[in-house]
């Protein structure tokens, strides 16, 4: 049978992406995915000073500006490290830059939810239910933004992380109006995505816990499995997460089998037909993004999911919402317990270092990014970012296909097919850096 | 400015006629400014007396292709983004049908961040850092400037609350709104008073000293009322201890952040409109006194 390649023009993803899908016998045999041109983020940091790539490097993108600050700021620490300067961050400077990172995730996966996923979902299965997306992503992201502000001045492109620490000191005022926010953001997310206790949705540690899912969380969940579109949408199977944290520890897992990683093995490469490169991990494809976090950590109700559909749509996107919980209760913890009296900034002023290399990585919304810093006489000579967009997104390797684009192989229309793209939480902006 | 003739009505009687249309065109852009103004906490009123064309994030009345196809139409272009000299067709197909035309954050005003890939072929719409590019002449009446990287989401709030009720805005020479613009970022600034005494922060995460001196702070020569309307209601850049970086200065990013340039150590840039004598003597004056309130720390935790 003669093949047919439809185009398809993907918006709202942070940007566009351009997908040529080719059918043959009425199902999908190839897809390639490609981005728009190049903004020339690494180029424009060369010959900067080195501190500078804090302030421009956020700009990569809005919606994850703050894990670029994060990763900045962590490879010219390393680098210090490497050259002998000692910089070890208060427990109050880490637990401040784990809070309002936290904090972008949370407001990132509320958008997703409610702006890319939801609408889609609904739209491709005809359920004509009125549902206030933007007012509810709205009403969540000015809760999530207005504490990570508290902390870091703005949302987006703040540069409150400095070597050393962070530039804000907080008294028990910002502390405890914070704490109020977030706990009012947990209510919110009970009320609407989940529809139960955060505590009990966090408990659940078996498939059948899933009926028990209210809410729009709820609505999603028995939208997909009432029309099939809970258990496509598979890859590769493999996760990674180069960027450790309180989420998840670093390393790999094949299926369920874990192991530990080296950025070393992170390979780059270039791709026809499209501005953005393609990442791999000892020359084979992983996903990253949140069911890669909770997987490496074997948290158990994704573990649970996962043994029943494998890294098909339902568990992606359970595990993108579940980690919202998570973080918003980590977040609250970590409020609580903040010891304010301890120093914001460690690193005492005029300690500059000219000469260094240094390596950055962090888990953002989206999964592991890297930022990697060569600087010569106090200015930067070359500068690498990988986004986690560039593992999920690339069209493949000679012998393998990409993540997202194996996941759309094998399926009968082109808009299943996008909404299976739409569970990766697609960046576009992050991929053509 | 003046607004031309569109149908458009005082808010008590617009449920009966149209709205006016609203297009979101994004050129080389983080999608910052998109993400900003979503923090305004009156987003949805505010968004909804529009009929909203194309948003990069909304659901809109068009699509992308159509609007790509210029099948589409708007009483109102916000322009995000920095612009290419050879792809700038379809924004002059969009702002001249437009009432009005507010160009979204640094990138879009004067070319910003990603001015600097290319700076001979990439700037802002009507200008290209200080300059005026040539489609100045054709647009300068019906555009107003929202700079900022990204830009703050209840200034351009104001601009499109403006234009619903027929108010106009006095605009600078950068075509800013006078009324957000003519503050500085220093105005307001909660450490005021140790710039006042030349007390310098000693050192990142201090609640205590003024950021001017050492740590690189543009606040008192950038436009713009981060102080006086504060980010998220609660907050600023200075509030949270970092030094204004000038994001909504034409020549953003200056680079060397977070040191204070200095000649003969004066910092090499004067607050706004302030003469060098005028300064040192003031400076002289301030330091030959201690104050020993501002050199203690604000709260002496026990």
């Amino acid at each position: 049978m003669k093949k047919l390649t439809l185009h398809k023009l993907i918006d709202k993803i942070e940007g566009e992406a351009h997908i040529d899908f080719t059918f043959q016998n009425d199902r999908i045999e190839s897809v390639r995915i490609a981005f728009g041109g190049s903004r020339g983020i690494e180029s424009i940091l060369k010959g900067k000073s080195a501190l500078d790539a804090t302030v421009i490097t956020p700009r990569v993108c809005g919606i994850c500006n703050h894990a670029h600050l994060i990763a900045a700021v962590r490879a010219i620490e390393e680098g210090y490290r490497r050259s002998g300067v000692c910089v070890e961050l208060s427990s109050k400077a880490k637990r401040i830059r784990d809070i309002t990172l936290g904090l972008e995730l949370v407001q990132n996966h509320i958008k997703w939810f409610y702006l890319t996923l939801l609408p889609k979902l609904c739209a491709l299965v005809g359920h004509n239910e009125f549902i206030p997306f933007a007012k509810k992503a709205h009403t969540m992201t000015l809760s999530a933004t207005k504490a990570v502000a508290l902390f870091s001045g703005q949302w987006p492109h703040s540069s409150y992380a400095v070597v050393g620490g962070v530039t804000c000191d907080p008294t028990q005022v910002e502390l405890l109006q914070a704490l109020f926010v977030v706990d009012r953001l947990i209510c919110e997310f009970e009320q609407e995505i989940i529809g139960i206790d955060i505590d009990r949705f966090l408990s659940f540690d078996k498939v059948a816990d899933i009926e028990t899912v209210k809410g729009d969380m709820g609505l999603c969940i028995t939208l997909m499995r009432r029309n099939g579109l809970d258990a496509i949408g598979r890859s590769h199977d493999r996760f990674m997460v180069l960027g450790g944290s309180h989420l998840s520890p670093l390393g790999k897992s094949i299926a369920t089998v874990t192991a530990g990683v080296d950025t070393r093995y992170v390979e780059t490469f270039e791709q026809e037909g499209t501005a953005s490169i393609g990442v791999a991990y000892k020359g084979r494809l992983y996903e990253v993004g949140p069911l890669a976090r909770a997987m490496v950590s074997k948290n158990p109700m994704i573990r649970a999911l996962h043994k029943r559909y494998k890294d098909a749509v339902l568990c992606r996107v359970y595990a993108r919402v579940q980690e919202a919980a998570l973080l918003l209760v980590t977040i609250k913890q970590m409020l609580q317990t903040l010891p304010i009296d301890e120093p914001s900034c460690v690193l005492q002023p005029n300690t500059i270092v000219d000469d260094f290399e240094g390596e950055g990585s962090v888990e953002a919304a989206r999964g592991s990014l890297i930022h990697r810093t060569k600087v010569r006489s106090g200015k930067i000579v070359s500068y690498e970012i990988i986004t986690p967009t560039q593992w999920n997104l690339s069209n493949g390797l000679s012998n393998e296909s990409g993540i997202a684009a194996l996941s759309m192989l094998g399926l009968y229309d082109t808009q299943t097919a996008t909404l299976v793209f739409r569970t990766f939480d697609v960046c576009s902006v992050c991929t053509v850096k | 400015m003046r607004w031309r003739k569109i149908s458009i009505v005082p808010y008590g009687r617009r449920r009966k006629m149209k709205k006016p249309k609203l297009l979101w065109l994004q050129a080389i852009t983080c999608n910052g400014n998109v993400h900003s103004f979503f923090n305004h906490p009156q987003f949805l009123d505010l968004i909804s007396r529009y009929e909203v064309v194309y948003h990069p994030m909304l659901e809109s009345s068009c699509k992308l292709e159509d609007v790509f196809a210029r099948n589409a139409s708007c009483d109102v272009l916000i322009l995000e983004g920095a612009i290419a000299k050879q792809e700038d067709e379809l924004v002059l197909h969009y702002a001249k049908g437009a009432s009005l035309i507010v160009t979204a954050g640094t990138c879009a005003t004067y070319g910003g961040v990603f001015r600097q890939k290319d700076p001979r072929q990439i700037g802002g719409f009507l200008f290209d850092n200080q300059n005026i590019t040539e489609r100045h002449e054709a647009f300068c009446q019906k555009t107003v400037s929202i700079p900022g990287c990204p830009l703050h989401p209840q200034w351009l709030g104001f601009v499109l609350e403006s234009f619903l009720l027929r108010r106009p805005i006095e605009k600078d020479r950068f075509l800013r709104p006078k009324e957000l613009f003519g503050y500085t970022v220093h105005e307001g600034c909660v450490r005021n008073e140790y710039f006042e005494w030349k007390i310098d922060a000693k050192g990142f995460g201090q609640k205590e000293g003024c950021l001017f001196y050492e740590q690189g702070c543009q606040g008192p020569h950038t436009r713009a009322p981060c102080n006086k309307i504060l980010w998220h209601e609660v907050s600023s850049k200075t509030r949270a201890g970092t030094p204004c970086l000038g994001c909504t200065q034409a020549d953003f990013p200056t680079g060397d952040f977070f040191q204070t340039p200095k000649h003969m150590g004066i910092p090499a840039r004067l607050p706004l409109e302030v003469p060098k004598r005028a300064y040192l003597t003031m400076t002289g004056m301030a330091k030959s006194f201690h104050v020993e309130r501002l050199e203690r720390k604000l709260i002496d935790y026990e």
